[in-house]
């Protein structure tokens, strides 16, 4: 059988960046954490407010960490499965730089302020065109790649990439819709209800079809492969793959709820939210079952045990998202930090578990070698568990405190806490959170100190296998 | 009027072209996922669908690059 060339050096660029983004990204998130508990680390410097450094943090988790884990996953499951090389890999090599040079950009631009008010499209104008440019490259050879495969069958995995491909075009592109009035400022063509209603048809699609489908064509194709089972159910693959594409366009409206934009808007939000829990919890049984017959695995593997646990993640906030999305819990739960826990245990559980599993699993494949040390795996495993819970934890009691403190009020009308007193109530649960990143920034030091000392290790033991042959 | 049926009244005069596409996106949408429905469930596809599992362990033979 003639032996495939498959072009691995970019993906390897790829995983390393993004190890070393989690742990840059999470680290601006504690510290912001740490600001809101104790403001004194504001030290009066105005480029390390939360304000500034928030926009920070999100761009560097969602856009620099996810973005280089779905590159390098992406780019290595095509080439995979799909039995052939990149069709470009200047391209990727394009992308690569292009991707890298754009969260430089990020890291300068946001401190200074310069913010276009979009929440997790906050960078300007001629840095989206950089997003638009880099983006379609990698889209272009992926799909590509596909076209240049020699299997008869495009496996499902490629198919949630190409679906957040082809959402995440479309919604980047209507949602940066601006006009430029210098190089670093623009304003929105959007304006009133109907630019709230784009933002939220961008944020709420960006964790659709970004931090979801993206995450579970890395879910399909490393799940099974780190446990060595075939997919516990192709067929209900192709369910989940086509009910998240035709379904969750229609959320959005559901972080709208109460507000100018028509009733009807928020609860078909709603409504098609409690729908998609049946492909969510779907595709994440799917992935928990390939497990069947084989849970003994979970015992020593603990890659696959960052896979599993961020499935049981993802079912957890796929059920919340939709409760949170209905009127009634809306009412409580809107403008409060428990919004900021749902999402944190889909970010942290879902998307940052499953990725640290297919990381894992790429580093050993890629450099041909087993991690330099497998109790750091758990080590790292059980901080960012735990981390996350913490986490969650105090933003779900301070956020249920918060929303019952604002709209308590006495026999004559008036509310019975002013908002500066929620604030101070809060401190506790601030301070709770921040360890809680703390610890599961702490777990991505150690992945990052481990795989550095694997690629290290697979090195001398290439150097040791020269030597011998020579 | 029934109430059932003025709830589900429109004016169907006053649909702009924007309604009107609105309209068929969302029914095509809806029908087109009935279908998918329909078609992962047919027990004749099943053995068609299912066999595409191995997908990702039909690569092994080729589990490394070449040298450069």
């Amino acid at each position: 059988m003639e032996e495939t060339k498959y072009n691995f050096d970019v993906v390897r660029w790829f995983t390393i960046m993004a190890i070393v983004y989690l742990v840059v990204g999470t680290l601006v998130g504690t510290y912001i954490a740490s600001e809101l508990a104790w403001p004194f680390l504001n030290f009066d410097i105005a480029e390390i407010t939360f304000g500034r450094l928030r926009p920070l943090h999100t761009n560097a988790v969602i856009f620099a960490f996810g973005g280089c884990t779905l590159f390098a996953t992406s780019l290595y499951v095509v080439q995979r499965t799909g039995n052939t090389s990149l069709w470009s890999p200047k391209m990727a090599w394009f992308t690569f730089w292009g991707w890298n040079l754009i969260i430089v950009a990020a890291v300068i631009t946001l401190p200074l302020g310069i913010n276009q008010s979009k929440e997790y499209a906050e960078l300007e104008w001629p840095i989206d065109l950089a997003i638009a440019v880099v983006w379609l490259s990698w889209g272009l050879n992926f799909i590509m790649t596909i076209a240049k495969r020699k299997t008869s069958h495009i496996y499902v995995a490629n198919w949630f990439f190409m679906g957040m491909f082809v959402m995440i075009t479309y919604l980047h592109v209507v949602n940066s819709l601006a006009i430029p009035v210098g190089l670093f400022k623009s304003y929105s063509i959007f304006s009133g209800v109907q630019d709230a209603m784009i933002q939220w048809w961008w944020g709420h699609n960006a964790v659709g079809f970004y931090l979801t489908a993206g995450f579970l064509g890395i879910m399909y194709y490393f799940v099974p492969k780190q446990a060595n089972r075939p997919v516990f159910s192709y067929r209900l693959s192709v369910l989940h793959f086509w009910a998240l594409m035709f379904g969750y366009v229609w959320l959005g409206a559901h972080h709208l709820q109460y507000t100018a934009l028509p009733d009807w808007t928020g609860s078909l939000g709603a409504a098609v939210s409690l729908a998609m829990i049946i492909p969510s919890w779907g595709g994440a049984i799917n992935g928990m079952m390939t497990l069947s017959g084989a849970w003994d695995k979970l015992r020593t593997d603990y890659i696959l045990r960052f896979m599993i646990m961020s499935l049981a993640f993802y079912a957890m906030s796929t059920f919340e998202g939709p409760v949170m999305s209905s009127k009634t819990v809306n009412a409580l739960s809107h403008y409060t930090d428990w919004t900021v826990g749902h999402v944190h245990s889909g970010a942290l559980g879902w998307v940052a578990m499953v990725s640290a599993g297919a990381l894992y699993h790429l580093v050993e494949k890629l450099w041909n070698t087993k991690m330099y040390s497998a109790a750091l795996v758990n080590v790292h495993f059980w901080t960012s568990t735990i981390g996350t819970v913490v986490y969650i934890t105090a933003m779900w009691v301070s956020g249920i405190m918060q929303g019952l403190m604002w709209r308590d009020y006495d026999e004559f009308g008036t509310l019975t806490y002013t908002f500066a007193e929620s604030v101070a109530a809060m401190h506790p649960y601030y301070a709770m959170r921040a360890i809680g990143g703390a610890i599961f920034w702490l777990g991505g030091v150690i992945m990052l100190y481990n795989v550095i000392m694997t690629i290290r290790q697979a090195s001398a033991q290439r150097s040791t296998a020269a030597a011998a042959a020579a | 009027m029934s109430k059932l049926r003025e709830y589900f009244h429109t004016e169907w005069s006053a649909m702009t072209l924007h309604d009107w596409i609105g309209l068929i996106v969302t029914v095509g949408a809806f029908l087109a996922m009935v279908w998918i429905y329909f078609y992962v469930f047919n027990p004749k596809n099943k053995e068609r669908l299912e066999s595409q599992r191995h997908i990702p362990f039909e690569e092994e033979n080729t589990d490394s690059e070449n040298e450069k």
